[in-house]
């Protein structure tokens, strides 16, 4: 039953399951029981997924209810195509870890760039002082 | 009650001190539950539908089943009081089914105690009922009654027992209620009353405290011992549902659903405060139960009731889903409706215009195709939202006759007026231009409206059918853009004495009148574009931003309906040496794109003026002008570099190979094509 044709609306997207992507970057993949004119979401049965590459890792999480403001988008979950997919699965521990090796190697990068430039005498304006708007 | 439990009961009493000592706990979290007092109210109206129906099958039942004292929960209360429970002649109707009570009727009520109630009080009854709650603490406490049953339907997830951690137990029995209400009834109905009698009977020994939630802790683990947990409020399934006591092959859904609507509208409405997932003592009851009994037959009207809360809920099959009720369709309207109401507006098409526009182009789509092929139109949902009626305007500032200054007047678009504050003035020298230079910046602004009113009604015009109101927004139309073109032309810098220059200095004013061209008649188009020429330098010197560009498809489009000598006149300014310094503007026009995309569409137009057939009327010595003017260009233009215009028409090599030697057009040729980049086709 289509409530509000022609318009953007959760309501149909009610129990069942999604994907959110927040703002900080986590993805949440829940069942969406509730929301509200602000579309907080009420997620059941979260489970937050960390990509590493071709490998991605779940922790679960329970419930989450999410600020309406810190949602990036939001989309159903295919069931059938959810499992028939190119990544890896692999367990928690290992997807930190990767996660975690990841991150270590973008921070060198990071420095080697940044040392690059400061050696030739430019600079270049720190993203972390500005606003993620 | 379970008889195991008596004994262990029996010796086991809360000191009266206790419960009144933590009085103060309670009354501090008193005031923060006075906004559930109208969800309490609804509940008890609720309530009252049940307890009369409770009242009569199981005020009955007490009366069969003699010496069943537990079958008036009141009385629970009082037995661990004074530990000889008698029958009430006139109880308060027992909220919860009196099923287990009766199912334990050869008990012991007596021997049951009751281990919140201050030992030592013999007296039954109101009175001492009333004394029991005397303390304005336990007052609070049972007051709390419906915030306890709203709980007791809002239960989310009881499996996590971690959640106990979470609760915050006074809270839910906190729930003091401006009315003095005798407490009486709410006790029975006091779901966390009956869990602790439930508790009682369950050998569990509450903690000395009033905080009866983290008694209930215990209940997950019992829960899990027990088997399957009861699923639905309490009040419901007792009232309701009493088979549900003999079915505990029911699923083990760890989260009891609220089944009435309004139920779950009151727990999750907006002001309700809702604790973490809470244990329902229910669950317990219920598992202690024995075979209904007498309640096995249903009231005719419980069964009604039973029937018409039942119905609403069952939408679509979610017996596979125990959490999919969780957002009611009560809710999910709420939100439609208040979506709805943000999309309401007076001038759709204004406001909604990617909608709209898709919606006519899937109806026209549809038309189209219901031409073709003779399948039913399918109308394609569309959302209708109200237009509302214009909201009244409010008046920021507020003059009262005969006062000095003005009355702030807060609305909520200007909660707080800002002061009136005088800013310093810059320099002096750039200010007068500076400002003015602002005030025809607001004229424009304030213009723009009207142009979108104009463009609109041009838009509406097309698609209207109705002869009168076609005429009807011509009018309009025409009124406003004799508005526009009179405002616009008036609108003097300091400095110049031009119409429209003012507007013209300013981007978006080019491009105001670059949208204005296509509505304004021939006389006043032609004007703007003699005024565009005259004051080409000015223009092209002062336009920092490059948007004189923006004006050129419209000019271009005067310029195509130019006739022979109104373009001879034009052009002749291009030649004519400017008052103030050596060049012509075609020196100066070589240097600006739009300069020298402005020559190229004049000589163009004279070209096709001239290479067609149509009969122009020339004035006297217009070829002249014509040829010297040709002459002129084409040496200009071979000498100077040129930039790139914005569009090269084709015809002009054509024109020039007409009136020029070989040379001179493959020079002009070249000097063009290195400009442009693209070869400038010859025919």
């Amino acid at each position: 039953m289509n409530y509000m044709p022609g318009t953007a609306s959760l309501i149909e997207d009610i129990d069942k399951k999604h994907l959110v992507l927040l703002r900080d970057g986590r993805t949440l993949i829940g069942i969406l029981r509730s929301i509200d004119q602000f579309a907080n979401l009420v997620l059941h049965q979260t489970v937050e997924r960390i990509h590493v590459g071709k490998k991605f890792g779940d922790i679960p999480r329970g419930i989450f209810v999410v600020r309406g403001e810190n949602v990036v988008l939001l989309g159903e979950v295919d069931l059938d195509k959810e499992y028939d997919q190119i990544l890896q699965r692999v367990s928690i521990e290992e997807i930190l870890e990767e996660q975690r090796t990841e991150q270590q190697a973008k921070q060198e990068s990071e420095r080697l760039k940044l040392q690059a430039v400061k050696e030739r005498g430019l600079s270049i304006p720190k993203a972390d002082t500005l606003d993620d708007f | 009650m379970g008889d195991s439990e008596h004994p262990e009961k029996t010796g086991e009493s809360v000191p009266d001190a206790s419960w009144p000592e933590n009085g103060d706990q309670w009354s501090d979290k008193g005031e923060e539950e006075d906004d559930e007092c109208e969800l309490l109210q609804e509940m008890a109206e609720e309530d009252e539908e049940i307890d009369l129906y409770n009242e009569e099958t199981f005020g009955l039942d007490e009366a069969t089943s003699g010496d069943n004292p537990a079958a008036d929960p009141m009385d629970l209360l009082l037995l661990c009081s004074d530990n000889s429970p008698t029958p009430q002649s006139s109880p308060p109707p027992p909220p919860i089914s009196p099923s287990p009570h009766s199912s334990h009727s050869p008990s012991r009520p007596g021997s049951r105690v009751w281990p919140h109630t201050p030992t030592g009080r013999p007296q039954r009854g109101r009175a001492g009922r009333g004394q029991l709650f005397d303390d304005p603490a336990v007052v609070k406490t049972v007051e709390g009654r419906p915030s306890l049953k709203s709980l007791d339907s809002a239960i989310v997830d009881c499996s996590l027992s971690s959640y106990w951690e979470d609760l915050n137990s006074n809270t839910w029995m906190m729930a003091p209620q401006k009315s003095s209400r005798p407490p009486v009834a709410s006790i029975l109905q006091d779901q966390a009353i009956v869990g602790v009698i439930d508790r009682s009977r369950h050998g569990r020994v509450p903690p000395v405290s009033p905080n009866f939630l983290s008694p209930m802790r215990p209940f997950s683990t019992s829960r899990g011992r027990r088997g399957p947990p009861f699923v639905g409020s309490f009040n419901q399934r007792c009232h309701y549902q009493p088979g549900g006591f003999l079915s505990p092959s029911r699923p083990p859904l760890s989260t009891p659903m609220p089944h009435t609507p309004k139920l779950m509208h009151l727990q999750f409405g907006t002001d309700s405060p809702r604790p973490a997932p809470f244990y329902s003592p229910s669950t317990n009851i219920m598992q202690g139960f024995r075979a209904p009994g007498p309640v096995a037959q249903f009231h005719p009207q419980h069964k009604r009731l039973l029937s018409q809360r039942q119905q609403r809920p069952h939408r679509k099959p979610v017996s596979w889903d125990p959490y999919s009720q969780i957002m009611t369709d009560k809710e999910k309207e709420w939100i439609i409706r208040l979506q709805m109401i943000q999309l309401q507006s007076k001038n759709p098409h204004l406001d909604d215009y990617y909608y709209q526009e898709y919606y006519q182009r899937i109806e026209a789509k549809l038309a189209e195709e219901e031409i073709l092929g003779d399948r039913l139109k399918k109308e394609p949902p569309k959302l209708t939202t109200p237009y509302v009626t214009k909201a009244l305007s409010y008046i920021p500032v507020v003059h009262i006759e005969g006062s000095l200054g003005q009355v702030a007047v807060s609305t909520c678009f200007s909660p707080r007026r800002a002061i009136d504050a005088v800013h310093a003035n810059t320099s002096d020298e750039h200010r007068d231009t500076r400002r003015q230079r602002l005030e025809v910046l607001s004229t424009i602004e304030k213009l723009y409206i009207v142009l979108l009113e104009v463009e609109e009604a041009n838009k509406m015009k097309a698609t209207v059918s109705d002869k009168d109101e076609e005429r009807r927004l011509m009018q309009n139309i025409k009124r406003k853009v004799d508005q526009l073109y009179n405002e616009l032309r008036c609108t003097n810098l300091l400095d110049s004495g031009e119409e429209f220059i003012s507007c013209l200095l300013i981007s978006k004013g080019k491009s105001m009148l670059a949208r204005l061209l296509p509505f304004l008649s021939p006389d006043a188009s032609l004007h703007i574009l003699s005024v565009v020429t005259k004051n080409l330098p000015v223009l092209m010197s002062k336009d920092t931003d490059e948007a004189l560009p923006v004006l050129y498809p419209s000019l271009r489009a005067v310029i195509d309906r130019l006739a022979f000598s109104q373009l001879i006149r034009n052009l002749k300014e291009f030649t004519a040496t400017l008052p103030d310094s050596k060049d012509t503007r075609l020196t100066l026009a070589c240097q600006n794109k739009f300069g020298l995309s402005l020559l190229y569409a004049l000589l163009s137009q004279g070209e096709r003026l001239l290479s067609s057939d149509l009969p122009m009327e020339p004035s006297i010595g217009d070829f002249e002008t014509w040829t010297d003017t040709v002459f002129h260009v084409a040496r200009q233009l071979s000498q100077t570099t040129l930039v790139e215009p914005l569009l090269l028409p084709s015809n002009l090599l054509t024109l020039f190979c007409r009136y020029l030697d070989k040379r001179t057009v493959h020079q002009l040729k070249n000097n063009m094509e290195s400009a442009t980049g693209y070869l400038a086709v010859a025919s």
